[in-house]
């Protein structure tokens, strides 16, 4: 079985990764979508407040009307298109999020750190949450069935309340439990760069180290396909805005990082 | 403006326009500490370790 995360971006291209996807069926697709929540917000008069984290990236701080938002596009219009787009193509989709079942319970964030006039300082966490634990028993129940998995980063909370988790983090906590083939992440860049030059494959280890020096967004994904790669599952960091990029992920193209 | 390290004890000077949960370094002994507001003043506890495991 197939597990793949597509960002956002990598979602201008979702005709085509749907397309391309059609031969991996039943996969379990994880999608971002931070770009098109900010967008809808925007047209729902909800001005999203856009923060820094100390490493440079910029992320929209969820409070409860982003929140609203945030499960209406992620959990509600961007998967039902993922969905649709599969359908399409015949393969029998079906589109969840992490509250589902529950798959992904997260605990709340009570604070984070972000830069304000250039200086770090502690803000309460808001709706976001970081996933402690995975119950693959929904998507397993799914695939045994026949249907391929859509799975959106909303998570429940600990006290029961609807968070908003990573996708990068949601896609690493469901390599560890279910143990996939491979772990595609399709993103709006060729793979891991340094200094320029495309870096083809390295090892768990030395995926950990080069997260400390590639640039913000990156490193943590990094940091995850290491985690994924020591736990055994071999990841594949490529584009997802070109043509079959499944495909060609699978058959060389992008950064591979091996366990 | 300043206070106190509450770990070392060491003066720590806060900028003029100091926010609370604003992050600073003690530069006697190196300790990461948080501003906050009490009966309006300023003091300054350890910081926890936040990760950057934000959502999307």
């Amino acid at each position: 079985m197939l597990l793949v995360k597509a960002g956002g971006r990598a979602l201008l291209n979702v005709s085509e990764i749907a397309r391309d996807l059609a031969a991996y069926s039943p996969f379990v697709l994880v999608h971002g979508g931070g770009d098109q929540v900010t967008s809808y917000s925007l047209k729902m008069g909800v001005t999203p407040r856009i923060v820094i984290s100390p490493s440079g990236v910029k992320s929209r701080y969820t409070d409860a009307r982003e929140l609203e938002v945030y499960i209406m596009v992620m959990a509600g219009k961007l998967n039902k298109e993922i969905v649709s787009k599969l359908l399409d193509r015949g393969v029998k989709a079906a589109g969840i999020s992490g509250l589902d079942g529950p798959t992904l319970i997260a605990e709340r964030k009570r604070k984070i750190v972000v830069v304000e006039k250039g200086r770090r300082r502690v803000v309460p966490g808001g709706y976001t949450g970081r996933i402690v634990a995975v119950d693959t028993s929904l998507i397993r129940a799914l695939l045994s069935g026949g249907f391929s998995v859509v799975l959106a980063p909303v998570a429940r909370g600990t006290q029961g309340e609807a968070l908003n988790v990573d996708g990068d983090q949601a896609a690493y906590q469901l390599a560890l439990a279910l143990k996939p083939e491979k772990l595609v992440i399709l993103s709006d860049v060729d793979g891991v760069e340094v200094d320029g030059s495309p870096m083809r494959g390295m090892s768990w280890l030395e995926a950990a180290e080069l997260a400390k020096a590639v640039g913000p967004g990156m490193n943590r994904k990094l940091l995850m396909a290491s985690k994924a790669a020591e736990a055994g599952v071999e990841v594949v960091i490529a584009s997802g805005l070109k043509e079959s990029p499944v495909t060609r992920a699978l058959g060389g193209e992008g950064t591979r990082v091996k366990p | 403006m300043k206070a106190f390290c509450p770990v070392c004890g060491g003066e720590v000077e806060l900028p003029e326009d100091v926010m609370p949960g604003e992050l600073l370094e003690c530069q006697s002994c190196g300790a990461t500490l948080e501003v906050y507001e009490q009966e309006s003043a300023f003091k300054l506890r350890e910081a926890e370790e936040i990760g950057e495991d934000w959502g999307e």
